[in-house]
């Protein structure tokens, strides 16, 4: 009995088969592209190197601490003569030096010290100090630096370079120092 | 030397007291040479010997139960005070035994004046049992032997310096004299590494640090009170000009703009004088010091020299009216005077290429101390404003200066190099007499007396 419903289904099967499948043009998708078989081999490339940044010279400038940048003294000394505080020609020069380093490095403030020798009393020295620093302060802000990125102040002949007794040390003492307060 | 010729000696202390002048010291002046152009002036150089003064009999004073040790330290600063004066001569403690020992319930007033005593300091101490200390002294006057005046003082042990300087300040005032012997001196010293302010007293006793910073305190000037010093400080990388209330310890900032130094007080206290470059160049200012001003800490601030040199180093004349202060306005530094309001501007100082600079104006007015480098050598030299005569006080081959007198006008302190190169505190007699160094310890300069 079951061999029979089986077989009348498949005869069903069969019928409804030859009915709906006519001949027809048989598709035959393309084939593949193959692909070539080859053992991959991966490029495993080491991530580059960590490269320093590249900093301008401000910001290597703005790195440094207020120190390091006046270990190595980017504002240079001026000298004198003997009780005077007219700016000398060889002054000028090293001033003009001074005011392109200070308009690069834009945020810089500093300190003009004014030093004297050892020939005049603390006060006059203070005062003669006072009037050698305002003459580069003077100088400088002639070249286009703004007053309020300088300060000035005398220390009379309280701090000598040179603690010798001639003229040598007398004319390295006679000075307008320079010292970067603000970066 | 040149020629030389006694010139009449007026002593200061014997004619400004009405005594005649026994034994005149002997004087010497030699003109100088003419140098360089300008004016020119006479040098008087001037060797005063022997400063006749009141001969002082102090015999050994009476000593309560236990107080020895405490009369031998009164008897000693006293007797060193009396010295300092030149108002009085100490006469020599050999010459008492000449006569016979004092009897303090009857003083035999004829064996003193036999040993040329002009006065005599009748003296007692004793020590209470708290440990306090009480002295007394009465001063006779030996030829008509009369007494002239007594004291009697309580102190504290650690007092008693200032205790005894009152009392030689009480003494002295019988003849007229400022008191000098409590007063205070101010002075800078980097003894302990930096440059601070320090007190002590005219002797060079009690040194004591005022300020403790890192900053360099710089130029005081002790108010006439002494109660007040106004000085220079670098805070903040700023010579500003401050007062420090020395016994309150309250700091007032008095200017701040620019670089501010060399302040002067009026003698009345009221006025301070400073050298600023508030205004961008080095000019001589005034500030207005009274209670209102101190108590909210602004000062009116006036402005007295409009010139584009160096002006510095105000000193005020005794009345007030005056100021002498340097200026490089004729091209090197050179003395001049003005009206405290900045008028009537005379030049003083003359000589060429010699620096006249740091003046300071004598208590009676009659005279400006000051400093003239010739050949590199500092001296102090003062300048007779009616004679116009200059004489030379120090002679020393270094670097004298900073120059300050005493508040009567006697002595006067100043810096100087001579001893080893290294700067100190040195005292002199307005005549060049008794030069003693006051200060060893580290650098010590600004010597400022309270006057």
């Amino acid at each position: 009995m079951r061999k029979l419903i089986v077989l009348s289904l498949a005869c069903l099967l069969a019928l409804t088969f030859t009915t709906s499948c006519k001949p027809k043009v048989k598709e035959v998708p393309p084939p593949p592209p193959q692909a070539k078989e080859q053992p991959r081999v991966e490029r495993v490339e080491a991530p580059q190197p960590v490269q320093k940044p590249q900093l301008s010279e401000e910001e290597i400038f703005l790195a440094k601490s207020l120190d390091q940048i006046n270990k190595d003294k980017p504002v240079r000394m001026i000298n004198f003569d003997y009780d005077k505080y007219t700016i000398r020609e060889d002054a000028k020069a090293i001033l003009e030096t001074n005011a392109a380093w200070m308009k690069k490095f834009r945020t810089a403030k500093i300190l003009i010290e004014g030093h004297c020798d050892e020939r005049g009393t603390e006060d006059y020295n203070l005062a003669l100090g006072e009037k050698r620093a305002k003459a580069a302060f003077d100088y400088l802000a002639s070249l286009g630096i703004p007053a309020d990125r300088m300060k000035s102040i005398s220390y009379g002949k309280s701090q000598p370079l040179d603690m010798g007794h001639d003229e040598g040390a007398w004319q390295r003492n006679r000075r307008d120092q320079f010292l970067v307060i603000e970066k | 030397m040149k020629t030389r010729q006694i010139i009449a000696t007026a002593v200061l202390a014997a004619t400004a007291l009405g005594f005649a002048a026994a034994g005149a010291g002997a004087s010497a002046r030699t003109p100088a040479p003419a140098a360089g152009p300008g004016p020119q002036q006479d040098v008087t150089m001037t060797i005063r010997q022997g400063m006749p003064a009141i001969n002082l009999a102090l015999p050994k004073f009476a000593v309560g139960e236990g107080a020895q040790a405490v009369a031998d330290e009164i008897y000693g600063i006293l007797a060193a005070d009396v010295k300092y004066s030149r108002i009085f001569s100490l006469l020599p403690e050999s010459y008492y035994s000449y006569i016979r020992p004092l009897d303090r319930s009857n003083i035999i007033f004829k064996d003193w004046e036999s040993i040329n005593a002009n006065n005599l300091l009748v003296g007692s101490v004793s020590l209470d049992a708290g440990g306090d200390v009480t002295f007394e002294w009465k001063l006779y006057d030996v030829k008509p032997g009369q007494p002239m005046k007594g004291k009697s003082y309580k102190a504290r042990k650690e007092d008693l310096r200032f205790m005894v300087h009152r009392a030689a300040d009480d003494l002295t005032a019988i003849w007229g004299n400022k008191p000098v012997f409590a007063t205070k001196v101010a002075f800078v010293s980097n003894r302990d590494g930096n440059d601070e302010l320090y007190l002590m007293d005219y002797d060079g006793a009690g040194q004591t640090r005022l300020t403790f910073n890192n900053v360099t305190d710089y130029s005081p000037a002790l108010s006439p009170d002494g109660k007040m010093i106004a000085y220079t400080s670098y805070q903040n990388l700023t010579a500003g000009l401050y007062i420090l209330q020395v016994y309150e310890g309250r700091r007032l900032a008095v200017s701040l703009k620019g670089g501010n130094y060399s302040p002067a007080w009026s003698v009345d206290g009221k006025k301070l004088a400073f050298s600023s470059s508030m205004d961008g160049n080095q000019e001589i200012y005034t500030a207005d010091v009274d209670e209102d001003s101190l108590k909210r800490g602004a000062f009116k601030i006036k402005r007295l020299t409009f010139n584009g040199g160096v002006d510095t180093s105000p000193t005020w004349s005794p009345t007030g009216r005056q100021l002498a202060f340097v200026s490089d306005r004729g091209g090197t530094p050179q003395i001049y005077t003005m009206d405290a309001e900045g008028s009537n501007v005379q030049r003083v100082s003359f000589g060429g290429s010699n620096w006249h600079d740091e003046p300071a104006w004598s208590p009676a007015g009659d005279r400006i101390v000051y400093v003239a480098r010739v050949d590199e050598v500092f001296d102090l030299y003062v300048l007779d404003l009616m004679s116009k005569r200059i004489s030379k006080l120090t002679e020393s081959n270094a670097r004298n200066e900073s120059p300050t007198w005493s508040p009567d006008g006697r002595h006067l302190l100043f810096t100087s190099n001579m001893k080893g190169g290294i700067t100190q505190i040195f005292t002199i007699d307005y005549d060049g007499a008794n030069l003693r160094q006051l200060t060893t310890k580290g650098q010590n300069k600004f010597a400022a007396w309270a006057n």
